[in-house]
């Protein structure tokens, strides 16, 4: 792995080209590389089937480790002006794409570095038997680096297959990790994650051979071009009206249902509670961003000539974020709280990303950054409650602050930045987004995002209150809780700090997300 | 079609045989049964694009992708998770007459759309235009739909995974007509990932059987809301 990584830097080609004026490309190994070294890593942990466990673990958190430094260097790069491409144009990095990287490989190296500890527990493993996990490990760390792989991957590609090729494959890497325990919750959630997702995403591959015909038949692109997404945005102007509308209609189901957008949306809170936590943090965290960054790269192809789309987008997004926390408000699963809340926040994204303009685009993509990190700390807590207590249940559980302060102000800070309140970064995103719609004349739909906010507020309080400053109940009553080890609280007390830092200074990540929002919303007009 | 070599009958009959044996693989109870008449489509799947390899010679390479994933390694998954069970599968949602009408109906349905809208669904490329090829896409359609109609209906979790089958063998088929020139890799790519979908989906299928007693859909209801 350290010879790929190395490989990657010294094969780095320095010459630039400028296919088009103001846009130079760099040539580059590091996207192949950012996406080959986990994979490779991966295969490597499960032919290492006598090796020992450690091993296993710091092979995957090298990795990730790894590809959180690649997706920082491309954001370096692309941040600076450039496109990163490698294989010809095969694989192709702008600040869309290094934001995504960055996100996956940031994330993907925390949630990492907590699962070292979150699967030793002996006791919170009695549902499958300690042995039987031991054993799993290695297959557990070699699917999360596929997993990790195929999600960089699909950020990274320009070719309009190979994006849905990388989307289906992030569900076939994580499949059985969703099923990982292997009892009757876990395995129905896998089997309805695997069928519902496979079904879903098929109507995406017709969206995406669409789009690569339609490409090809304007005759304006050679060869392999009409399958490049950065070459197919040039010429999408002349496409009949009609065959867009449906192409967009099949991209909005396929990827929508990946991106866990209502309504189809019925399998995702099966698979982010059932899955082990470190898994809950990835598929929440940043799976389903990475659907969306699918659905956006290819859908927003169309928005320069048919912003009527817009509306629509955003009449779906709405929909999503009010169905997901009406939801939210009836579970006592804190796990399925969560995942539900998800749900609501990707309408969000949606609206924001879906509204086009340069504005809505910033918001949503902002979003999407504070999200992954909000709700991937809230994951992370909410696993520590399970470590510490082994209870899910909100009516089992109740005063933990005491005994875990760290858990408990790190759950506060990330339900106040999904909930929007200042002076976390959630609220700087979100009320971008307000101003974007209220921009757009779109007031309807800025009425229903601050009710959701505020609906979201009133759901996540209570879930702290009840269990951290909560009467002690049940299960915290009988088992002696402490605060979960280091390996498991640095990592939430990084993503509580970033969440802080970006409500705080939220300049920090202006460059990078203002170069993602120009991709989406101008550089196609 | 004045190509040398392209039968056109043959594909009619072929075509026809796709959308039979499509319904058998719904309709049969007896598992394997099911399973031996996904295995026969597959089989006409290849026959028809080797059928369409003289209007387009990359099409030969595509019949060896189907052959390997559809009618060798899928089939074989299949039998395998069977074993020695000659299991019927648990009482569908819809029976037999209303599926054959809901079959029908998909046909015309399709192939009215496919003859009067086809610049709806494709380009206007010279090749995309030709009879044949629009016969197929509502050929391709129909067993798309009927797969999806198996997934949405049937209440045994193997049937769902034969819908799904169906239901990709559907897609294959369409991009004859949608995207001919599709390079290699990227049909290898969407062609290898259904067969691991496939493998996956059995395996978690045998952890329900054994955990649940039994692969009735209906019965998986420990999560609900």
């Amino acid at each position: 792995m350290v010879m790929l990584a190395y490989g990657a830097v010294s094969q780095e080609v320095l010459s630039l080209q400028a296919p088009s004026p103001g846009l130079l490309t760099v040539s580059s190994a590091w996207p192949a590389a950012a996406f080959l070294v986990p994979f490779v890593a991966g295969a490597v942990v499960l032919l290492a089937w006598r090796g020992p466990r450690w091993f296993w673990q710091a092979t995957s958190v090298l990795a990730s480790a790894f590809t959180f430094v690649a997706g920082a260097w491309l954001t370096a790069v692309t941040v600076g002006g450039a496109v990163v491409t490698g294989w010809g144009n095969e694989l192709r990095v702008d600040t869309l794409s290094a934001l995504l990287v960055v996100v996956i490989g940031g994330v993907g190296f925390l949630a990492c570095l907590y699962s070292l500890r979150y699967l030793q527990r002996a006791e919170l493993l009695a549902r499958v038997g300690i042995e039987v996990v031991q054993r799993r490990l290695r297959v557990f760390y070699s699917l999360l680096l596929w997993f990790l792989a195929t999600m960089v991957w699909g950020c990274v590609t320009n070719n309009i297959i190979m994006l849905w090729v990388a989307v289906e494959a992030t569900t076939l890497a994580s499949g059985l990790l969703v099923a990982f325990y292997w009892d009757r919750r876990a395995l129905e959630a896998g089997y309805k994650y695997l069928m519902l997702l496979t079904i879903g995403i098929t109507f995406a591959l017709f969206g995406c051979v669409l789009l690569y015909a339609q490409a090809a038949a304007t005759g304006e692109l050679a060869g392999g071009q009409a399958l490049h997404i950065s070459d197919v945005r040039q010429v999408a102007h002349l496409f009949p009206a009609g065959t867009a509308l449906l192409t967009v209609a099949l991209l909005v189901v396929g990827f929508g249902t990946k991106a866990g957008i209502a309504p189809f949306h019925p399998w995702l809170p099966d698979a982010h509670a059932e899955a082990p936590t470190p898994i809950s943090v990835l598929l929440s965290g940043v799976m389903i961003k990475m659907a969306v960054y699918a659905l956006a790269r290819t859908a927003s192809i169309f928005f320069p000539s048919w912003p009527q789309l817009t509306v629509f987008a955003v009449a779906l997004g709405s929909f999503t974020m009010v169905l997901g926390i009406v939801v939210a408000l009836t579970q006592d699963d804190l796990k399925r709280l969560l995942a539900y809340s998800s749900v609501s926040q990707i309408g969000y994204v949606v609206v924001g990303v879906g509204l086009g303009t340069y504005l809505g685009c910033y918001g949503g993509l902002f979003h999407l950054v504070n999200h992954a990190v909000a709700k991937g700390l809230l994951f992370m807590c909410a696993g520590a409650v399970v470590y510490a207590t082994g209870a899910r249940r909100m009516s089992d559980l109740g005063g933990l602050a005491s005994k875990m302060p760290v858990t408990g102000v790190c759950f506060v800070v990330g339900a106040l930045t999904i909930a929007g309140l200042p002076p976390l970064s959630g609220f700087m995103s979100k009320l971008t987004i307000y101003l974007a719609l209220a921009q757009a004349g779109l007031w309807w739909a800025a009425a229903i995002a601050v009710l959701a906010s505020l609906l979201t507020l009133a759901v996540l309080v209570r879930a702290a209150s009840v269990v951290f400053w909560g009467a002690p109940r049940a299960v915290a009553a009988t088992v002696e809780v402490r605060e979960v080890p280091l390996v498991m609280w640095g990592p939430m007390v990084i993503l509580a700090g970033v969440s802080l830092l970006l409500g705080l200074y939220p300049q920090v990540v202006f460059p990078l997300v203002d170069g993602a929002a120009r991709v989406l919303a101008l550089i196609g007009r | 079609m004045s190509a040398p070599g392209f039968n056109s009958s043959l594909v009619e009959t072929l075509s026809m045989l796709m959308v039979i044996t499509s319904l058998g693989a719904v309709e049969m109870r007896r598992l394997r049964m099911s399973a031996i008449a996904y295995l026969l489509q597959a089989l006409i799947l290849v026959a028809l694009l080797l059928s369409f390899a003289a209007l387009n010679p990359a099409l030969y390479w595509w019949a060896a992708v189907a052959l390997l994933t559809k009618a060798i390694l899928t089939p074989w998954f299949l039998f395998h998770y069977m074993g020695g069970r000659d299991a019927r599968e648990e009482k569908p949602l819809i029976g037999f007459g209303p599926s054959v009408v809901v079959a029908a109906a998909l046909m015309i349905g399709f192939y009215r759309l496919t003859h009067s809208q086809f610049g709806l669904l494709v380009p206007t490329t010279a090749l995309a235009q030709q009879e044949v090829l629009r016969t197929n896409l509502a050929v391709a359609s129909t067993v798309f739909a009927l797969g999806l109609y198996c997934v949405l209906t049937r209440r045994d979790a193997v049937k769902t995974v034969i819908g799904l089958c169906l239901l990709e063998n559907g897609v294959h088929l369409s991009l004859v007509s949608l995207a001919p020139e599709l390079p290699e890799t990227a049909l290898f790519g969407v062609a290898t990932e259904v067969v691991v979908t496939v493998y996956l989906l059995l395996y978690v299928i045998n952890g329900l059987r054994q955990e649940f007693g039994t692969t009735d859909t209906f019965k998986l209801q420990e999560l609900q809301w």
